[in-house]
C-alpha cells in the first residue's frame, strides 16, 4: 500500500507539477499528523518489540532506514552543487550552466516525494515494531519533532518555490531565485542536523542520567551530543560526494541511451561535472572520516576498541576496496577525459604514473595489521605478523597514503584541467587584486598552520595522558609546519615573478615530503614512544595538506587565467567505457553509504541507546558481513531501481524534440566551479 | 527496454554480486559465522558455562576483551598489557596475577589471592595500574559491556588457565566476586543529596576569578580559558559522577588524576620546589606549582627528585569556601557535560 502511494506520488510528479504539490503535501501532513498521534499510542503498549507478519523487525527498519538515508543524501547533495552552478551561470552568462543546474533540480525534485513517503514509512515502522524505545526516543527529543516537521515543511516549500520558478525569476530576479536556491540549502542542512542529532544521541547519549537514563530537561543537551557535529560534518561532505556521482551516473545513461550528437555532448559534460563535484568532495571526505572515527573513540573508548580493532575491523576493508574504487575510478574517468581535450597529449604519459601510485596507497591502505592465521602459515611467514606487511597496515602507515592518495587525486585534476591550455599570461597582468588575493590566502594559511605549530610546542604531555619526557617529541611536526608555511609564501612568490608552475611543483614536493614521507616515517616513532600523540600528527598532515590543496588551486586559478587555449574539447567523443565507470562509482558510493550506514548503526552493538537502553530483542546481535553485504546488495539494488524509475517519471512530461542543443566546442572546459569565473578563449590570451 | 539500459542493469548486477561475494570470503576467512551463532544463542537466553572455552569465547567477543589485550601471540592489541608471556614481567598473566596479589596484599592490607587479583583487575581496573598503561579500561559489569556474574566467572577462569590451573573454587568465594554481585543486583547510587540548589553563573565568577576563594581556573581549563596545571575540567560532568567531583574538590588526594602527580624537586642550592611536571627534554624541567607558575629548573641542578603521594592541589576547600559558594561552584562544574 505504501509502495503505490509512493509510485503513485512520483507519478504525479512526472505528468503535473501542482498535482505534485498536494501528492507532496498529503504525504507531509500524514508524517506530521504521525508524529502527533503515535506517542500516544505507543504509551499503551507493554511490549519491547513487535515483529513483522513473523519475520525480522530489525531488517525491515534496517531496509527502510537506508532507504531513506540514500534518498535523503540525494535530496541534501544535490542542491548544494546545483546552486553553485547556477551562480556561475549567472556570473557568466552562460546558458548551458542554468539549464545544467535545472536539470539537476528536476532530478531532486522527483526524489524529494520519494524521500517524504519513506520517512513516513520508517517512522510507522519505528513507531510499530519497536515501541518502548520510540517511547524514549520520544520522551527525549519530541520538541525536536515539531521542528523537523515545520521544517519539512520549508523545505517542500522552497524547492518547489526554487523548481517552478525558474522561468519566471530569470533576468533581474537571478538574485531571488539563487537566494531560493540557498535558503533550500539551509533548511536542508539544519533537518540534516536535527535528524543527525537522534542517531548520533544512539551512539553518544548525553543530556540524560547516565545510571537511569531519564531525560534530564533540556532538549538541547541531548542534541549536543558529542558525535552530533563529528557525524554532520561528515555526513555533510559525503551527502555532495553521493549527490554528484548519482547525478553522474544519471549522465551516463542518458549519453549512453543518446541518439544524436547534441544530447551526448549535452550528458557527457553533465556527468563531467557530477564526477567533478563527487571528487571535489572526497579530496576532504577522508579527514572528516578520521575525525568522526577519532570522536567515536573519545565517546566510548569501548566503541571505538570494536570499531577498529573488534567485529568492525574487518568491515573496514570493505570500505577501503569501496574508496580505492572512487579514487582510482575517478582518476581513470579524468584519464579517459583527456583523450576528447586536444593538447592534453603532453599530460597522458604522467597519469599512469599517478595510477600506479594510487594502486600502491590503496594496496597499503588495505593491509590488515594482522590476520587469523594457521600455525603453519604463521611459520611460512615467520610468525604472527608479516615482517613487512606489519608496518603496512599500522594507522601511521595508513594516515601517510590516504594523504598521498588526495595529493595524486589534486595533481591528477590539476594535468586534466591544463590539457588544452598553452602559453600563460604574465602574472603581472591580473593586476593587484591578485595579489592581494594570493597574500590573503597565503596569510589565512600562516593563521591556522601557525596557530596549530604553537598549539604542538606549547602542548602539554599530561593532556595526553604522556609523561613530561614525551614532551620532546612534539617539536618536530611544529617544525614541519613552519617549513610548509615557507613553502607556501615561495610558491606564492614564485608566482608573483611568473614561476607559478616552480611554485606549484615546489609546494606540492614539499607537501608530500613532510606530511606523507616524513610524518608517515615519524608516526611509527611516536607509536611507540608517545602513541597518544599520534593524532596530532594525524591533524597536522591534515592541515599541510589541506593548505597546499587551497593555495596550489587559487595560483592554478591566475595561472591559467587567459591562457592561450591550444585545443577544444570535443564534448560527447568519450569511449563507452568511460560512461560506464560513471556507473561504477555511483554503485560504490551507494555500496559506500550503505556499508557506512550498516557500521556506524551496528557499533552499538546490542544497545538502542548506547550504555543506556538495552536491545533485547532476538536481533540484538552483529551479523556476519555475508549476511551484511547481501542486505546492502539488496538495499543498493532497490535504490537504484527506484531512482532510475523515478527519474524516468520525472522526464514523462518532457516534451518531444526538446533534447539540448549542441554544446560549442570549448564550451564547459576546464573546472566549471573554479573557472566559472572566466569564459574560455578559443583563439588565443588577449593581450592588451 | 533500451539495449544500453539493458546492459547498466547487467553491470549492475555482477558488480553487486561481486560485493556480495567479498563479503561471503571475509566471513569464510574470519570465521565469523561462528561467532555469530554463540551470540545468537546468548540473545535466546542460553546459559553461560563458568569454564576457560566459555571465557575464551567472551574474552574474544562479547566482552571485547581483545579490542585491548593479546594473548601471547594471539591478537595483535597493544592498549592494554599482553595477558601471555610477552606481557610486562615476561610472565603469563595467571603466574603474573600471583606476584601482583603480593603487591596488592601490601598496598592494601587485604589479603588477595591471584584469582582476587585477576577479578579486582575487571571490576575495579582503576585500583592497581600496571606501569606504561593508561586508566581506560572500562567496569566490565556496568555498559555498555555489562557483562553477567557468570560471564565473569567464566573470563576469570580462562585467565587463570592463561599459565596456571582453573580454580572455580577460588572464583566462587572471591570476595570480589560478591562485590560484583552486590553492585550488579543493586540499583544505581542515588545521587548526592545536596543542602542548597546552587546557582552555576555564581559558581562559574568563583572559577575564574583569580581573586575569589575558589580561583580554580589559575590552575584548570575550561574552554581554553585558565591554567594547565591541574586536568582540564571542560567536560568533567560528562565524564565523572557528581560524587568525585566532590571528593575532588573536598579531598584533592583521594585520587589524583594520571600525569598530575606532584613531584618534589630538591636543587643542589637547596631550593624545594613542589609542583606538577608539565615538560622536561634532556636539559630543562618545567614544573608548575600551586598557584599555576611555571618554573624551569635545569637538571644540571636538581639534586633529587622525589614523587608525591599527595596532590598539590590545596586542602581545605570545605572551610574556604561557604557552604553557598560550594554549591555553586558544583553547580557550574555540573553543567561541564
Amino acid at each position: 500500500m505504501k509502495r503505490r502511494s509512493a509510485e503513485g506520488a512520483a507519478r504525479r510528479v512526472a505528468t503535473k507539477g501542482a498535482s505534485e504539490s498536494h501528492q507532496w503535501l498529503r504525504v507531509a501532513w500524514l508524517f506530521m499528523a504521525f508524529l502527533l498521534i503515535t506517542p500516544l499510542i505507543v504509551l499503551a503498549q507493554e511490549t519491547g518489540y513487535r515483529p513483522f507478519f513473523n519475520t525480522n523487525s530489525r531488517l525491515v527498519v534496517w531496509i527502510v532506514a537506508e532507504l531513506h538515508l540514500m534518498y535523503g543524501a540525494f535530496v541534501l547533495g544535490v542542491p548544494i552543487f546545483a546552486v553553485i552552478v547556477e551562480y556561475i551561470g549567472k556570473r557568466t552568462q552562460d546558458p548551458k550552466y542554468d539549464k545544467l543546474a535545472r536539470e539537476f533540480t528536476k532530478l531532486l525534485s522527483a526524489a524529494f516525494s520519494t524521500v517524504a513517503a519513506l520517512g513516513g514509512l520508517l517512522v510507522f515502522a519505528l513507531f510499530g515494531l519497536y515501541p518502548k524505545f520510540m517511547d524514549y526516543l520520544t520522551q527525549v527529543f519530541h520538541k525536536s519533532y515539531y521542528v523537523y516537521a515545520l521544517l519539512f515543511f520549508a523545505e517542500g516549500f522552497t524547492l518547489y518555490l526554487y523548481y517552478y520558478s525558474w522561468d519566471r525569476l530569470q533576468g533581474r530576479w537571478k538574485g531571488l531565485h539563487i537566494f531560493l536556491g540557498v535558503l533550500l540549502n539551509i533548511w536542508g542542512t539544519v533537518l540534516m542536523l536535527i535528524a543527525n542529532s537522534w542517531a548520533s544521541f544512539m551512539m553518544s547519549p548525553s543530556g540524560i542520567d547516565a545510571e537511569t537514563g531519564s531525560f534530564l530537561g533540556s532538549t538541547w543537551a541531548a542534541v549536543d551530543n558529542p558525535l552530533w557535529i563529528p557525524l554532520a560534518i561528515h555526513r555533510f561532505i559525503a551527502n555532495i560526494a553521493f549527490g554528484g556521482l548519482v547525478a553522474g551516473a544519471y549522465a551516463a545513461v542518458k549519453f549512453l541511451c543518446a541518439t544524436t550528437e547534441a544530447e551526448r555532448a549535452h550528458y557527457d559534460w553533465m556527468g563531467y561535472v557530477g564526477n567533478f563535484v563527487a571528487i571535489a568532495a572526497l579530496i576532504p571526505l577522508p579527514f572528516a572520516g578520521y575525525y568522526l572515527g577519532r570522536e567515536v573513540y573519545s565517546a566510548s573508548a569501548v566503541m571505538g576498541n570494536n570499531m577498529m580493532g573488534g567485529v568492525f575491523s574487518w568491515t573496514f576493508i570493505i570500505q577501503a576496496i569501496l574508496i580505492g574504487v572512487l579514487f582510482i575510478g575517478a582518476n581513470y574517468y579524468l584519464w579517459i577525459g583527456m583523450g576528447r581535450i586536444a593538447g592534453s597529449e603532453r599530460y597522458v604519459k604522467y597519469i599512469k604514473y599517478v595510477n600506479v601510485i594510487l594502486l600502491i596507497s590503496f594496496a597499503i591502505w588495505l593491509t590488515p595489521h594482522n590476520l587469523p592465521l594457521s600455525a603453519a602459515e604463521q611459520l611460512a611467514i615467520g610468525g604472527q605478523y608479516h615482517p613487512i606487511l606489519k608496518y603496512l597496515g599500522l594507522m601511521s602507515a595508513k594516515n601517510a597514503v590516504v594523504n598521498l592518495i588526495i595529493l595524486s587525486t589534486f595533481f591528477s585534476f590539476l594535468l586534466y584541467r591544463r590539457g588544452n591550455k598553452g602559453r600563460t599570461v604574465p602574472f603581472a597582468e591580473h593586476g593587484t587584486a591578485a595579489k592581494i588575493i594570493l597574500l590573503i590566502v597565503g596569510g589565512l594559511c600562516l593563521l591556522f598552520l601557525g596557530a596549530y605549530a604553537r598549539h604542538l610546542f606549547t602542548l602539554d604531555p599530561a593532556a595526553l595522558e604522556l609523561s613530561p619526557d614525551r614532551a620532546q617529541y612534539f617539536s618536530l611536526p611544529g617544525l614541519l609546519l613552519m617549513i610548509e608555511i615557507f613553502a607556501i609564501f615561495a610558491a606564492i612568490g614564485l608566482t608573483f615573478i611568473n614561476r607559478g608552475i616552480l611554485g606549484q611543483s615546489l609546494l606540492l614536493a614539499v607537501t608530500a615530503a613532510s606530511a606523507v614521507l616524513g610524518l608517515g616515517v615519524y608516526g611509527f616513532v611516536i607509536m611507540e614512544k608517545a602513541n597518544p600523540f599520534l593524532r596530532n600528527i594525524a591533524v597536522t598532515q591534515f592541515l599541510m595538506v589541506i593548505a597546499c590543496l587551497i593555495v596550489i588551486t587559487f595560483i592554478d586559478l591566475f595561472l591559467f587565467k587567459n591562457a592561450e587555449v591550444v585545443g577544444g574539447i570535443r564534448w560527447g567523443k568519450m569511449p563507452v567505457r568511460s560512461q560506464y565507470t560513471l556507473i561504477l562509482l555511483c554503485i560504490t558510493i551507494v555500496l559506500l553509504m550503505g556499508l557506512m550506514g550498516y557500521i556506524r548503526s551496528g557499533l552499538r552493538e546490542d544497545w538502542h541507546v548506547y550504555g543506556i537502553m538495552r536491545d533485547t530483542s532476538q536481533w540484538a546481535f552483529t551479523p556476519t558481513m555475508a549476511y551484511m553485504a547481501k542486505v546492502v546488495g539488496g538495499i543498493v539494488f532497490l535504490f537504484l531501481g527506484s531512482i532510475a524509475f523515478v527519474f524516468w517519471l520525472s522526464g514523462l512530461g518532457e516534451k518531444k524534440g526538446g533534447e539540448p542543443e549542441p554544446l560549442p566546442i570549448g564550451g564547459g572546459a576546464g573546472i566549471p566551479i573554479a573557472e566559472g569565473f572566466e569564459r574560455p578563449k578559443l583563439h588565443g590570451p588577449e593581450r592588451s | 527496454m533500451k539495449r544500453p539500459f539493458l546492459g547498466v542493469v547487467i553491470f549492475t548486477i555482477v558488480v553487486l554480486l561481486l560485493f556480495i561475494y567479498v563479503g561471503e570470503v571475509l566471513t569464510r576467512i574470519s570465521g565469523e559465522e561462528a561467532r555469530v551463532e554463540k551470540e545468537k544463542a546468548r540473545v535466546l537466553g542460553g546459559a553461560v558455562e563458568i569454564s576457560p572455552e566459555a571465557g575464551h569465547e567472551i574474552f574474544w567477543s562479547r566482552g571485547r576483551c581483545h579490542t585491548c589485550h593479546s594473548v601471547g601471540n594471539e591478537g595483535s592489541a597493544i592498549r592494554g598489557p599482553n595477558l601471555g608471556e610477552p606481557g610486562p614481567t615476561g610472565l603469563p598473566i595467571a603466574l603474573r596475577a600471583a606476584k601482583r596479589a603480593e603487591v596488592r596484599s601490601k598496598a592494601t592490607g587485604k589479603t588477595y589471592s591471584a584469582t582476587d587479583y585477576i577479578i579486582e583487575s575487571m571490576v575495579d581496573p582503576k585500583a592497581y595500574l600496571v606501569e606504561g598503561y593508561s586508566g581506560i579500561m572500562p567496569v566490565i559489569f556496568r555498559p555498555p559491556i555489562a557483562l553477567s556474574v557468570d560471564e565473569i566467572k567464566a573470563v576469570t577462569s580462562y585467565i587463570q588457565g592463561i599459565g596456571g590451573e582453573v580454580d572455580v573454587a577460588a572464583i566462587n568465594t572471591s570476595p570480589f566476586m560478591e562485590q560484583v554481585k552486590v553492585s550488579a543486583a543493586a540499583p544505581a547510587p542515588p545521587s548526592p543529596s545536596l543542602l542548597l540548589e546552587g546557582d552555576p553563573e555564581m559558581g562559574q565568577s568563583l572559577f575564574f576569578d583569580p581573586e575569589s576563594p575558589a580561583g580554580c581556573a589559575k590552575c584548570h581549563t575550561v574552554k581554553d580559558t585558565g591554567g594547565k596545571v591541574g586536568p582540564e575540567l571542560t567536560n568533567i560532568a560528562g565524564q565523572q559522577p557528581a560524587e568525585y567531583i566532590i571528593e575532588s574538590i573536598l579531598t584533592p588526594s583521594a585520587v589524583i588524576v594520571t600525569g598530575f602527580e606532584a613531584t618534589l624537586i630538591i636543587t643542589k642550592d637547596g631550593r624545594y620546589i613542589t609542583g606538577v611536571v608539565r615538560r622536561e627534554d634532556d636539559q630543562v624541567i618545567e614544573i608548575a606549582d600551586n598557584q599555576g607558575e611555571i618554573q624551569k629548573v635545569r637538571k644540571a641542578d636538581v639534586k633529587d627528585r622525589v614523587l608525591q603521594d599527595v596532590s598539590i592541589m590545596p586542602e581545605g576547600f570545605g572551610e574556604i569556601l561557604t557552604i553557598k559558594d560550594f554549591h555553586d561552584l558544583l553547580a557550574f562544574l555540573m553543567t561541564l557535560q
